[in-house]
Protein backbone atom coordinates (compact mmCIF):
# COMPACT_ATOMS: atom_id res chain seq x y z
CA UNK A 1 0.00 0.00 0.00
CA UNK A 2 2.51 2.41 1.21
CA UNK A 3 4.68 1.55 -2.04
CA UNK A 4 2.09 2.62 -4.76
CA UNK A 5 1.46 5.99 -2.86
CA UNK A 6 5.57 6.34 -2.70
CA UNK A 7 5.57 5.63 -6.64
CA UNK A 8 2.83 8.34 -6.74
CA UNK A 9 4.25 10.74 -5.21
CA UNK A 10 7.73 10.28 -6.91
CA UNK A 11 5.73 10.69 -10.07
CA UNK A 12 4.31 13.81 -8.48
CA UNK A 13 7.78 15.48 -7.91
CA UNK A 14 9.23 14.22 -11.28
CA UNK A 15 6.12 16.21 -13.31
CA UNK A 16 6.67 19.29 -10.98
CA UNK A 17 10.40 18.89 -11.74
CA UNK A 18 10.22 18.40 -15.00
CA UNK A 19 8.62 22.07 -15.09
CA UNK A 20 10.52 23.50 -18.22
CA UNK A 21 8.18 25.17 -19.87
CA UNK A 22 6.32 28.16 -19.00
CA UNK A 23 3.09 30.18 -20.53
CA UNK A 24 1.48 33.26 -20.12
CA UNK A 25 -2.42 32.20 -19.87
CA UNK A 26 -5.42 34.65 -20.81
CA UNK A 27 -8.95 34.01 -21.72
CA UNK A 28 -10.52 34.88 -25.45
CA UNK A 29 -14.76 34.97 -25.43
CA UNK A 30 -14.19 32.44 -22.56
CA UNK A 31 -11.25 29.56 -23.68
CA UNK A 32 -8.41 29.61 -22.17
CA UNK A 33 -5.29 29.93 -24.34
CA UNK A 34 -1.45 30.68 -24.01
CA UNK A 35 1.59 31.90 -24.73
CA UNK A 36 5.54 31.07 -24.24
CA UNK A 37 6.87 33.43 -21.46
CA UNK A 38 9.58 33.53 -23.29
CA UNK A 39 8.43 35.60 -25.81
CA UNK A 40 6.35 37.73 -23.50
CA UNK A 41 8.38 40.91 -22.61
CA UNK A 42 5.44 42.33 -19.89
CA UNK A 43 1.84 42.20 -19.57
CA UNK A 44 0.37 45.55 -18.61
CA UNK A 45 -3.33 47.32 -19.20
CA UNK A 46 -3.32 49.98 -21.24
CA UNK A 47 -6.28 52.56 -22.99
CA UNK A 48 -6.54 55.31 -25.68
CA UNK A 49 -4.72 53.62 -28.56
CA UNK A 50 -3.63 55.95 -31.16
CA UNK A 51 -5.46 54.75 -33.88
CA UNK A 52 -4.08 53.85 -37.33
CA UNK A 53 -5.86 55.29 -40.57
CA UNK A 54 -5.80 52.27 -43.66
CA UNK A 55 -3.73 49.94 -41.00
CA UNK A 56 -5.75 46.13 -40.96
CA UNK A 57 -8.95 45.98 -39.01
CA UNK A 58 -7.32 43.96 -36.15
CA UNK A 59 -4.85 46.72 -35.37
CA UNK A 60 -5.94 48.78 -33.21
CA UNK A 61 -3.24 51.58 -33.11
CA UNK A 62 -0.31 52.77 -31.70
CA UNK A 63 0.66 52.97 -28.02
CA UNK A 64 3.71 54.33 -26.10
CA UNK A 65 5.10 52.07 -24.13
CA UNK A 66 7.11 54.62 -21.59
CA UNK A 67 8.93 55.44 -25.09
CA UNK A 68 8.92 52.63 -27.54
CA UNK A 69 6.23 53.28 -29.74
CA UNK A 70 4.37 49.66 -30.13
CA UNK A 71 1.65 48.45 -32.66
CA UNK A 72 -1.09 47.21 -30.81
CA UNK A 73 -3.00 44.46 -32.62
CA UNK A 74 -6.06 43.22 -31.24
CA UNK A 75 -6.19 39.25 -31.33
CA UNK A 76 -10.70 38.59 -31.04
CA UNK A 77 -10.25 40.65 -34.14
CA UNK A 78 -8.19 39.39 -35.86
CA UNK A 79 -9.50 35.72 -35.14
CA UNK A 80 -13.04 36.64 -35.56
CA UNK A 81 -14.43 36.49 -32.05
CA UNK A 82 -16.51 38.05 -30.26
CA UNK A 83 -15.50 40.86 -27.75
CA UNK A 84 -17.17 41.96 -24.76
CA UNK A 85 -18.36 45.21 -24.78
CA UNK A 86 -16.75 47.42 -22.29
CA UNK A 87 -16.43 51.35 -21.08
CA UNK A 88 -14.93 53.73 -24.08
CA UNK A 89 -11.73 54.39 -22.14
CA UNK A 90 -11.66 51.77 -19.64
CA UNK A 91 -8.47 49.49 -19.54
CA UNK A 92 -8.13 46.59 -21.25
CA UNK A 93 -5.30 43.94 -20.65
CA UNK A 94 -2.62 43.67 -23.10
CA UNK A 95 0.28 41.40 -23.21
CA UNK A 96 3.72 42.91 -24.68
CA UNK A 97 5.57 40.24 -26.96
CA UNK A 98 9.05 40.48 -28.35
CA UNK A 99 9.35 39.09 -31.81
CA UNK A 100 12.90 38.89 -33.49
CA UNK A 101 13.67 42.75 -33.49
CA UNK A 102 10.55 44.46 -32.31
CA UNK A 103 8.03 44.64 -29.82
CA UNK A 104 4.16 44.13 -30.38
CA UNK A 105 0.94 44.67 -27.83
CA UNK A 106 -1.68 42.21 -27.94
CA UNK A 107 -4.65 42.81 -26.50
CA UNK A 108 -6.96 39.97 -24.72
CA UNK A 109 -10.26 39.42 -22.94
CA UNK A 110 -8.22 39.20 -19.93
CA UNK A 111 -5.17 37.46 -18.25
CA UNK A 112 -5.17 34.54 -15.75
CA UNK A 113 -1.82 34.17 -14.56
CA UNK A 114 1.50 32.07 -15.37
CA UNK A 115 1.21 28.24 -15.44
CA UNK A 116 4.51 26.11 -15.91
CA UNK A 117 4.25 22.86 -17.32
CA UNK A 118 6.20 20.01 -18.84
CA UNK A 119 6.71 20.31 -22.76
CA UNK A 120 6.71 16.89 -23.20
CA UNK A 121 2.75 17.35 -22.20
CA UNK A 122 1.76 19.24 -24.91
CA UNK A 123 -0.17 17.66 -27.50
CA UNK A 124 -0.99 18.72 -31.13
CA UNK A 125 -3.50 20.77 -32.08
CA UNK A 126 -6.53 18.85 -33.19
CA UNK A 127 -8.68 20.15 -35.97
CA UNK A 128 -11.28 20.51 -34.30
CA UNK A 129 -10.60 23.84 -32.57
CA UNK A 130 -12.20 25.78 -35.50
CA UNK A 131 -12.21 28.91 -33.99
CA UNK A 132 -8.52 29.84 -34.50
CA UNK A 133 -6.89 28.58 -37.66
CA UNK A 134 -4.99 25.51 -36.86
CA UNK A 135 -1.09 26.30 -38.10
CA UNK A 136 -1.31 29.53 -35.30
CA UNK A 137 -1.83 26.74 -32.56
CA UNK A 138 1.30 25.04 -31.71
CA UNK A 139 -0.21 22.59 -29.06
CA UNK A 140 -2.48 21.94 -26.68
CA UNK A 141 -1.74 20.86 -22.92
CA UNK A 142 -3.55 19.95 -19.40
CA UNK A 143 -3.45 22.02 -16.64
CA UNK A 144 -5.22 21.58 -13.58
CA UNK A 145 -8.12 20.61 -15.43
CA UNK A 146 -7.77 22.89 -18.07
CA UNK A 147 -6.94 23.35 -21.64
CA UNK A 148 -4.75 25.13 -23.01
CA UNK A 149 -4.23 26.31 -26.54
CA UNK A 150 -0.74 27.86 -27.13
CA UNK A 151 -0.80 29.83 -29.75
CA UNK A 152 2.31 30.11 -31.92
CA UNK A 153 2.23 33.81 -31.90
CA UNK A 154 5.63 33.66 -34.01
CA UNK A 155 3.52 32.35 -37.08
CA UNK A 156 0.35 34.55 -36.45
CA UNK A 157 2.28 37.85 -35.89
CA UNK A 158 5.24 37.19 -38.33
CA UNK A 159 2.88 36.14 -41.10
CA UNK A 160 0.93 39.02 -41.26
CA UNK A 161 4.37 40.78 -42.21
CA UNK A 162 5.45 38.40 -44.27
CA UNK A 163 2.16 38.73 -46.32
CA UNK A 164 3.05 42.61 -46.52
CA UNK A 165 6.05 42.20 -47.85
CA UNK A 166 5.21 39.65 -50.60
CA UNK A 167 2.08 41.26 -51.62
CA UNK A 168 2.52 44.98 -53.08
CA UNK A 169 -1.50 45.27 -52.95
CA UNK A 170 -2.47 44.65 -48.95
CA UNK A 171 -6.41 45.14 -50.27
CA UNK A 172 -5.74 41.68 -52.07
CA UNK A 173 -4.34 39.68 -49.19
CA UNK A 174 -7.40 38.73 -47.49
CA UNK A 175 -9.79 38.14 -50.84
CA UNK A 176 -8.12 35.30 -53.14
CA UNK A 177 -6.05 32.70 -51.57
CA UNK A 178 -8.97 30.32 -51.29
CA UNK A 179 -9.13 30.66 -55.43
CA UNK A 180 -7.97 27.61 -57.42
CA UNK A 181 -7.76 24.82 -54.35
CA UNK A 182 -12.03 26.23 -53.57
CA UNK A 183 -12.70 25.61 -57.04
CA UNK A 184 -11.73 22.12 -57.14
CA UNK A 185 -12.65 21.41 -53.33
CA UNK A 186 -16.36 22.35 -54.06
CA UNK A 187 -16.70 20.59 -57.67
CA UNK A 188 -15.39 16.84 -55.92
CA UNK A 189 -17.69 17.89 -52.84
CA UNK A 190 -20.95 17.61 -54.98
CA UNK A 191 -19.47 15.13 -56.76
CA UNK A 192 -18.83 17.39 -59.86
CA UNK A 193 -16.11 15.99 -61.35
CA UNK A 194 -17.21 16.72 -64.80
CA UNK A 195 -16.98 20.55 -63.56
CA UNK A 196 -13.86 20.49 -62.64
CA UNK A 197 -12.35 18.53 -65.11
CA UNK A 198 -14.01 21.52 -67.88
CA UNK A 199 -12.80 24.35 -65.58
CA UNK A 200 -9.23 22.79 -66.01
CA UNK A 201 -9.47 22.18 -69.83
CA UNK A 202 -10.82 25.62 -70.42
CA UNK A 203 -7.96 26.25 -68.94
CA UNK A 204 -5.44 24.22 -70.82
CA UNK A 205 -6.83 24.97 -74.28
CA UNK A 206 -8.21 28.90 -74.43
CA UNK A 207 -6.23 29.84 -71.67
CA UNK A 208 -9.79 30.81 -69.83
CA UNK A 209 -9.64 31.19 -65.69
CA UNK A 210 -12.50 30.32 -63.77
CA UNK A 211 -12.45 32.47 -60.81
CA UNK A 212 -15.11 34.36 -58.80
CA UNK A 213 -15.04 36.78 -61.79
CA UNK A 214 -16.97 34.88 -64.22
CA UNK A 215 -17.45 32.14 -61.80
CA UNK A 216 -21.40 32.53 -61.94
CA UNK A 217 -21.53 32.12 -65.76
CA UNK A 218 -19.31 28.93 -65.71
CA UNK A 219 -21.58 27.50 -63.91
CA UNK A 220 -25.42 27.83 -65.66
CA UNK A 221 -23.13 27.55 -68.63
CA UNK A 222 -22.14 24.00 -67.40
CA UNK A 223 -25.66 23.28 -66.53
CA UNK A 224 -26.92 24.13 -70.08
CA UNK A 225 -23.44 22.32 -71.54
CA UNK A 226 -24.47 19.35 -69.87
CA UNK A 227 -28.15 18.80 -70.76
CA UNK A 228 -26.89 20.05 -74.72
CA UNK A 229 -24.01 17.70 -74.53
CA UNK A 230 -26.01 14.41 -72.79
CA UNK A 231 -28.84 15.20 -75.59
CA UNK A 232 -26.23 14.74 -78.47
CA UNK A 233 -24.95 11.98 -76.73
CA UNK A 234 -21.38 13.63 -76.34
CA UNK A 235 -19.18 13.35 -73.89
CA UNK A 236 -19.62 15.97 -71.50
CA UNK A 237 -16.30 16.97 -70.79
CA UNK A 238 -14.35 18.90 -73.35
CA UNK A 239 -11.96 16.89 -75.63
CA UNK A 240 -10.52 19.56 -77.82
CA UNK A 241 -9.75 23.39 -78.07
CA UNK A 242 -12.87 23.10 -80.39
CA UNK A 243 -15.15 22.00 -77.62
CA UNK A 244 -13.78 24.75 -75.41
CA UNK A 245 -14.36 27.28 -78.25
CA UNK A 246 -18.36 25.98 -78.13
CA UNK A 247 -18.42 25.79 -74.84
CA UNK A 248 -17.20 29.81 -74.64
CA UNK A 249 -19.41 30.34 -77.45
CA UNK A 250 -21.92 32.23 -75.22
CA UNK A 251 -19.24 33.91 -72.82
CA UNK A 252 -18.48 36.37 -75.36
CA UNK A 253 -20.31 40.11 -74.97
CA UNK A 254 -22.30 41.36 -77.88
CA UNK A 255 -20.65 42.76 -81.00
CA UNK A 256 -17.16 41.00 -80.15
CA UNK A 257 -14.83 41.38 -82.97
CA UNK A 258 -17.35 43.55 -84.75
CA UNK A 259 -18.77 47.20 -84.71
CA UNK A 260 -21.12 47.54 -81.54
CA UNK A 261 -24.90 47.53 -82.96
CA UNK A 262 -27.94 50.58 -81.88
CA UNK A 263 -28.97 48.54 -79.40
CA UNK A 264 -25.31 47.95 -77.36
CA UNK A 265 -24.48 51.90 -78.09
CA UNK A 266 -27.49 52.99 -76.83
CA UNK A 267 -27.33 50.90 -73.76
CA UNK A 268 -23.16 52.22 -73.31
CA UNK A 269 -24.89 55.49 -73.48
CA UNK A 270 -27.59 55.21 -70.96
CA UNK A 271 -24.37 54.34 -68.79
CA UNK A 272 -22.32 57.23 -69.83
CA UNK A 273 -24.72 59.34 -68.72
CA UNK A 274 -23.92 58.61 -65.19
CA UNK A 275 -20.44 59.76 -66.00
CA UNK A 276 -19.37 62.85 -64.27
CA UNK A 277 -16.75 64.46 -66.50
CA UNK A 278 -14.53 67.95 -66.11
CA UNK A 279 -12.96 68.98 -69.10
CA UNK A 280 -11.05 65.89 -71.08
CA UNK A 281 -12.36 62.41 -71.02
CA UNK A 282 -9.68 59.79 -70.47
CA UNK A 283 -10.31 56.73 -71.60
CA UNK A 284 -8.98 53.25 -71.36
CA UNK A 285 -9.76 50.30 -73.75
CA UNK A 286 -7.26 47.67 -72.86
CA UNK A 287 -7.68 44.05 -74.73
CA UNK A 288 -8.81 46.05 -77.98
CA UNK A 289 -8.17 43.40 -80.59
CA UNK A 290 -8.63 45.09 -84.29
CA UNK A 291 -10.68 48.43 -82.84
CA UNK A 292 -13.68 47.46 -83.61
CA UNK A 293 -15.05 48.00 -80.46
CA UNK A 294 -12.69 50.92 -79.74
CA UNK A 295 -14.11 53.01 -82.75
CA UNK A 296 -17.72 51.92 -81.70
CA UNK A 297 -16.58 53.27 -78.25
CA UNK A 298 -15.07 56.49 -79.48
CA UNK A 299 -18.40 57.50 -81.41
CA UNK A 300 -20.63 57.34 -78.47
CA UNK A 301 -18.39 58.64 -76.39
CA UNK A 302 -18.10 61.86 -79.12
CA UNK A 303 -22.00 62.07 -79.11
CA UNK A 304 -22.54 61.68 -75.42
CA UNK A 305 -19.49 64.66 -74.29
CA UNK A 306 -19.73 66.52 -77.55
CA UNK A 307 -17.80 69.75 -75.75
CA UNK A 308 -15.31 67.53 -74.29
CA UNK A 309 -11.66 66.49 -75.45
CA UNK A 310 -11.52 62.91 -76.00
CA UNK A 311 -8.31 60.67 -75.45
CA UNK A 312 -8.77 56.58 -75.81
CA UNK A 313 -5.88 54.60 -75.08
CA UNK A 314 -6.74 51.43 -76.72
CA UNK A 315 -4.45 48.07 -75.78
CA UNK A 316 -3.92 44.60 -77.27
CA UNK A 317 -0.53 42.48 -77.20
CA UNK A 318 -1.98 40.31 -80.34
CA UNK A 319 0.20 42.22 -82.83
CA UNK A 320 -1.25 40.95 -86.05
CA UNK A 321 -4.71 42.66 -84.98
CA UNK A 322 -3.93 46.03 -83.79
CA UNK A 323 -1.48 46.39 -86.28
CA UNK A 324 -4.99 47.10 -88.45
CA UNK A 325 -6.34 49.14 -85.88
CA UNK A 326 -5.11 52.51 -86.78
CA UNK A 327 -6.07 52.54 -90.11
CA UNK A 328 -8.67 49.83 -89.98
CA UNK A 329 -10.56 49.35 -93.22
CA UNK A 330 -14.29 48.78 -93.53
CA UNK A 331 -17.29 48.32 -95.61
CA UNK A 332 -20.46 50.38 -95.35
CA UNK A 333 -22.39 46.85 -94.57
CA UNK A 334 -20.30 46.63 -91.57
CA UNK A 335 -21.42 49.43 -89.69
CA UNK A 336 -24.99 50.77 -88.16
CA UNK A 337 -25.73 53.64 -89.81
CA UNK A 338 -25.32 55.44 -86.69
CA UNK A 339 -21.39 55.18 -86.93
CA UNK A 340 -21.74 55.88 -90.82
CA UNK A 341 -21.33 59.44 -90.37
CA UNK A 342 -18.02 59.02 -89.17
CA UNK A 343 -16.59 57.56 -92.20
CA UNK A 344 -14.69 58.79 -94.54
CA UNK A 345 -14.20 57.40 -98.19
CA UNK A 346 -10.65 56.55 -98.33
CA UNK A 347 -8.61 55.05 -101.23
CA UNK A 348 -9.14 51.44 -100.06
CA UNK A 349 -12.28 51.52 -98.90
CA UNK A 350 -14.02 53.41 -95.47
CA UNK A 351 -12.30 54.73 -93.11
CA UNK A 352 -13.01 56.95 -90.11
CA UNK A 353 -12.93 60.51 -89.97
CA UNK A 354 -9.33 62.26 -88.84
CA UNK A 355 -11.18 63.56 -85.40
CA UNK A 356 -12.20 60.21 -84.16
CA UNK A 357 -8.89 58.24 -85.25
CA UNK A 358 -6.75 61.40 -83.43
CA UNK A 359 -8.80 60.57 -80.57
CA UNK A 360 -7.63 57.21 -80.26
CA UNK A 361 -4.15 55.59 -79.27
CA UNK A 362 -4.04 52.45 -80.25
CA UNK A 363 -1.15 50.94 -78.53
CA UNK A 364 1.02 47.32 -78.73
CA UNK A 365 1.10 46.76 -74.93
CA UNK A 366 0.73 43.95 -72.71
CA UNK A 367 -1.62 45.07 -69.79
CA UNK A 368 -0.32 43.02 -66.95
CA UNK A 369 3.00 45.21 -67.40
CA UNK A 370 2.85 49.05 -66.17
CA UNK A 371 0.62 51.20 -67.46
CA UNK A 372 1.96 54.68 -68.06
CA UNK A 373 -1.11 56.95 -68.73
CA UNK A 374 -3.04 59.15 -66.37
CA UNK A 375 -5.94 58.22 -64.63
CA UNK A 376 -9.20 57.61 -66.53
CA UNK A 377 -12.49 58.33 -66.37
CA UNK A 378 -13.34 54.99 -68.29
CA UNK A 379 -12.37 51.93 -68.24
CA UNK A 380 -13.52 49.20 -71.26
CA UNK A 381 -12.59 46.01 -70.57
CA UNK A 382 -14.52 42.86 -72.08
CA UNK A 383 -13.74 39.61 -71.84
CA UNK A 384 -9.78 40.22 -71.10
CA UNK A 385 -10.07 39.46 -67.50
CA UNK A 386 -11.25 35.52 -68.14
CA UNK A 387 -8.47 35.34 -70.16
CA UNK A 388 -5.77 36.09 -67.40
CA UNK A 389 -4.40 33.83 -64.73
CA UNK A 390 -5.94 33.96 -61.42
CA UNK A 391 -3.71 35.86 -59.06
CA UNK A 392 -3.35 38.65 -62.46
CA UNK A 393 -7.08 38.87 -62.63
CA UNK A 394 -7.21 40.36 -59.01
CA UNK A 395 -3.85 42.36 -59.38
CA UNK A 396 -5.89 43.59 -63.04
CA UNK A 397 -9.09 44.66 -61.15
CA UNK A 398 -6.74 46.05 -58.77
CA UNK A 399 -4.83 48.33 -61.53
CA UNK A 400 -8.26 49.20 -62.66
CA UNK A 401 -9.68 50.36 -59.48
CA UNK A 402 -6.46 52.49 -59.07
CA UNK A 403 -6.73 53.55 -62.81
CA UNK A 404 -10.06 54.81 -62.32
CA UNK A 405 -10.83 58.55 -61.37
CA UNK A 406 -13.37 58.85 -58.40
CA UNK A 407 -16.57 57.85 -59.99
CA UNK A 408 -15.35 56.23 -62.83
CA UNK A 409 -16.81 53.59 -64.62
CA UNK A 410 -15.86 50.05 -65.36
CA UNK A 411 -17.45 48.61 -68.27
CA UNK A 412 -16.93 44.23 -68.12
CA UNK A 413 -17.59 41.72 -70.27
CA UNK A 414 -21.12 40.35 -70.46
CA UNK A 415 -20.87 37.43 -68.23
CA UNK A 416 -18.31 39.15 -66.04
CA UNK A 417 -18.87 40.66 -62.74
CA UNK A 418 -16.91 41.78 -59.90
CA UNK A 419 -18.40 41.52 -56.24
CA UNK A 420 -15.91 43.37 -55.02
CA UNK A 421 -17.17 46.21 -52.34
CA UNK A 422 -15.00 48.76 -53.89
CA UNK A 423 -17.21 49.07 -56.83
CA UNK A 424 -20.97 49.49 -57.19
CA UNK A 425 -22.59 47.69 -60.02
CA UNK A 426 -24.64 49.78 -62.49
CA UNK A 427 -25.47 47.54 -64.99
CA UNK A 428 -27.57 47.94 -67.99
CA UNK A 429 -28.68 45.45 -70.00
CA UNK A 430 -26.51 44.06 -72.19
CA UNK A 431 -23.70 46.16 -70.58
CA UNK A 432 -22.14 45.13 -67.42
CA UNK A 433 -20.97 48.41 -65.48
CA UNK A 434 -19.19 49.15 -62.39
CA UNK A 435 -18.93 52.37 -60.70
CA UNK A 436 -16.16 53.11 -58.39
CA UNK A 437 -16.87 54.43 -55.09
CA UNK B 1 3.78 51.34 -77.72
CA UNK B 2 1.69 53.04 -79.95
CA UNK B 3 1.28 50.97 -83.27
CA UNK B 4 2.54 53.42 -85.54
CA UNK B 5 5.91 54.14 -84.06
CA UNK B 6 6.60 49.89 -84.65
CA UNK B 7 7.02 49.57 -87.96
CA UNK B 8 9.25 52.43 -88.84
CA UNK B 9 11.94 51.11 -86.36
CA UNK B 10 11.66 47.41 -87.86
CA UNK B 11 11.66 48.71 -91.48
CA UNK B 12 14.60 51.30 -90.53
CA UNK B 13 16.30 48.12 -89.19
CA UNK B 14 16.05 45.93 -91.99
CA UNK B 15 17.30 48.68 -94.64
CA UNK B 16 20.18 49.68 -93.02
CA UNK B 17 21.37 46.31 -91.93
CA UNK B 18 21.00 44.55 -95.33
CA UNK B 19 22.61 47.68 -97.03
CA UNK B 20 25.75 48.15 -95.06
CA UNK B 21 26.06 44.38 -94.68
CA UNK B 22 24.84 43.21 -98.07
CA UNK B 23 23.06 40.06 -96.74
CA UNK B 24 19.92 39.41 -96.45
CA UNK B 25 18.88 39.73 -93.14
CA UNK B 26 15.74 37.86 -91.20
CA UNK B 27 13.28 39.18 -88.31
CA UNK B 28 12.26 37.30 -85.10
CA UNK B 29 9.18 37.12 -84.00
CA UNK B 30 8.58 40.47 -82.16
CA UNK B 31 7.63 40.68 -78.50
CA UNK B 32 6.94 42.76 -74.81
CA UNK B 33 8.76 42.92 -72.42
CA UNK B 34 9.12 44.44 -68.87
CA UNK B 35 11.43 42.84 -66.59
CA UNK B 36 14.96 43.56 -66.57
CA UNK B 37 17.33 41.40 -69.27
CA UNK B 38 20.72 40.45 -69.71
CA UNK B 39 22.73 42.56 -71.97
CA UNK B 40 24.59 40.02 -74.16
CA UNK B 41 27.90 42.23 -74.06
CA UNK B 42 28.12 45.05 -76.42
CA UNK B 43 25.01 47.70 -76.28
CA UNK B 44 24.44 51.07 -77.65
CA UNK B 45 21.83 53.54 -76.54
CA UNK B 46 19.70 56.05 -78.74
CA UNK B 47 17.64 58.24 -76.65
CA UNK B 48 14.24 59.46 -78.02
CA UNK B 49 12.53 62.89 -77.15
CA UNK B 50 9.94 65.03 -78.43
CA UNK B 51 6.07 63.31 -78.42
CA UNK B 52 7.45 60.52 -76.73
CA UNK B 53 10.05 59.60 -74.49
CA UNK B 54 12.15 56.49 -74.24
CA UNK B 55 14.94 54.51 -75.39
CA UNK B 56 16.48 52.97 -78.45
CA UNK B 57 19.06 49.72 -77.26
CA UNK B 58 20.77 48.00 -79.48
CA UNK B 59 22.53 44.80 -77.92
CA UNK B 60 24.27 41.98 -79.07
CA UNK B 61 27.53 39.94 -78.40
CA UNK B 62 31.07 40.94 -78.73
CA UNK B 63 31.82 38.45 -81.66
CA UNK B 64 28.77 39.63 -83.87
CA UNK B 65 29.43 43.52 -82.99
CA UNK B 66 33.12 42.93 -84.21
CA UNK B 67 31.92 40.87 -87.77
CA UNK B 68 29.52 44.02 -88.32
CA UNK B 69 32.00 46.49 -87.80
CA UNK B 70 34.90 44.19 -89.65
CA UNK B 71 32.13 44.36 -92.30
CA UNK B 72 31.68 48.02 -92.24
CA UNK B 73 35.19 48.92 -92.30
CA UNK B 74 36.37 46.18 -94.85
CA UNK B 75 39.02 45.35 -92.82
CA UNK B 76 39.04 42.39 -89.78
CA UNK B 77 38.85 44.19 -86.92
CA UNK B 78 40.48 41.77 -83.67
CA UNK B 79 39.36 43.96 -80.46
CA UNK B 80 36.47 46.26 -79.64
CA UNK B 81 38.80 49.01 -80.07
CA UNK B 82 37.54 53.24 -80.78
CA UNK B 83 37.36 52.24 -84.59
CA UNK B 84 34.96 49.31 -83.82
CA UNK B 85 32.68 51.31 -81.20
CA UNK B 86 32.30 54.28 -83.13
CA UNK B 87 31.03 51.94 -85.82
CA UNK B 88 28.80 50.16 -83.65
CA UNK B 89 27.63 53.41 -82.64
CA UNK B 90 27.16 55.23 -86.24
CA UNK B 91 25.24 51.81 -86.86
CA UNK B 92 22.74 52.46 -84.53
CA UNK B 93 22.47 56.02 -85.52
CA UNK B 94 21.72 55.30 -88.85
CA UNK B 95 19.27 52.71 -87.52
CA UNK B 96 17.20 55.04 -85.16
CA UNK B 97 17.60 58.28 -87.20
CA UNK B 98 15.58 56.49 -90.10
CA UNK B 99 13.32 55.06 -87.97
CA UNK B 100 13.10 59.05 -86.89
CA UNK B 101 12.41 60.13 -90.38
CA UNK B 102 9.75 57.93 -91.31
CA UNK B 103 8.16 58.46 -88.35
CA UNK B 104 8.35 62.22 -88.84
CA UNK B 105 6.46 61.16 -92.66
CA UNK B 106 3.81 60.51 -90.86
CA UNK B 107 3.54 63.21 -88.35
CA UNK B 108 5.36 62.38 -85.47
CA UNK B 109 8.02 64.88 -84.31
CA UNK B 110 10.89 62.40 -82.68
CA UNK B 111 14.24 64.26 -81.99
CA UNK B 112 17.09 61.78 -81.25
CA UNK B 113 20.49 61.56 -78.15
CA UNK B 114 23.78 61.26 -79.62
CA UNK B 115 24.33 56.85 -79.00
CA UNK B 116 26.53 55.64 -76.20
CA UNK B 117 28.33 52.43 -76.42
CA UNK B 118 28.17 50.38 -73.46
CA UNK B 119 30.62 46.87 -72.87
CA UNK B 120 30.99 44.64 -70.62
CA UNK B 121 30.08 41.31 -69.30
CA UNK B 122 26.61 40.03 -66.97
CA UNK B 123 25.23 43.56 -67.75
CA UNK B 124 21.79 43.96 -67.32
CA UNK B 125 19.11 46.60 -68.51
CA UNK B 126 15.54 46.69 -66.89
CA UNK B 127 12.95 49.03 -68.09
CA UNK B 128 11.30 50.37 -65.09
CA UNK B 129 7.71 51.79 -65.82
CA UNK B 130 7.85 51.32 -69.86
CA UNK B 131 7.41 47.43 -71.18
CA UNK B 132 10.32 47.49 -74.43
CA UNK B 133 9.13 45.86 -77.77
CA UNK B 134 12.06 43.35 -78.78
CA UNK B 135 13.13 43.14 -81.93
CA UNK B 136 14.94 40.04 -82.76
CA UNK B 137 17.17 40.33 -85.82
CA UNK B 138 18.80 37.36 -87.22
CA UNK B 139 22.24 37.85 -89.29
CA UNK B 140 25.27 35.49 -90.56
CA UNK B 141 27.10 37.03 -87.75
CA UNK B 142 24.41 35.92 -85.12
CA UNK B 143 21.74 37.94 -83.49
CA UNK B 144 21.13 41.59 -82.73
CA UNK B 145 18.03 42.73 -80.49
CA UNK B 146 16.98 45.74 -80.93
CA UNK B 147 14.87 46.68 -77.87
CA UNK B 148 12.38 49.87 -77.86
CA UNK B 149 11.26 51.68 -74.86
CA UNK B 150 8.91 54.45 -75.54
CA UNK B 151 6.12 56.25 -73.99
CA UNK B 152 3.72 59.03 -74.83
CA UNK B 153 4.51 62.20 -73.14
CA UNK B 154 1.20 62.75 -70.25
Amino acid sequence: MSTISDELKQEEAEKVENIDYKMVTFSLAGKDYGIDIMKVKEISKAKRFTYVPNADPYVRGVYNLRGDIISIIDLRIMFNLPAPKREEASFEDMIILRLDDYLIGVIVDSIDKVVGINSESIQPPHPIFGDINIKFIKGVVENEGRLYLILDVEKILGDTRHDEDTSAQPQLVTQPAREPEAEQDQAEKTGETDYAFVVETLQTFRDFHVTEYNRNWVRSRFEEWRQQRTNEGAEVQLQEAEDADRFLQSFYSPYSGGFWGNDYCSSVKEILKQLQVQGNVMVWNPGCGAGYETYSLTIILKESFPNSQLKVWAHDNDLLNISTAPNLIFSSADLSEELEEYTVEGKNGLQFNKEIRDAIFFEFHNVLHSNPFPEVDLIVARDILSFQKQDEQDGLVQEFSEKLKPGGILILGRHEEILSDMFEDISNGMVHAYRKR
Amino acid sequence: MRVEYINPFVEAAFNVLREVLSEEVKRGELFLKSTSQPVLGVAVIVGLTGDVEGRVLFDMKKSVALAIASQMNGEELQAMDDLAKATISELANMITGQAVTKLHELGFKFDLTPPAIITGDNMEVSNSGVEALIVPVELQAGKIEINVAVRERA
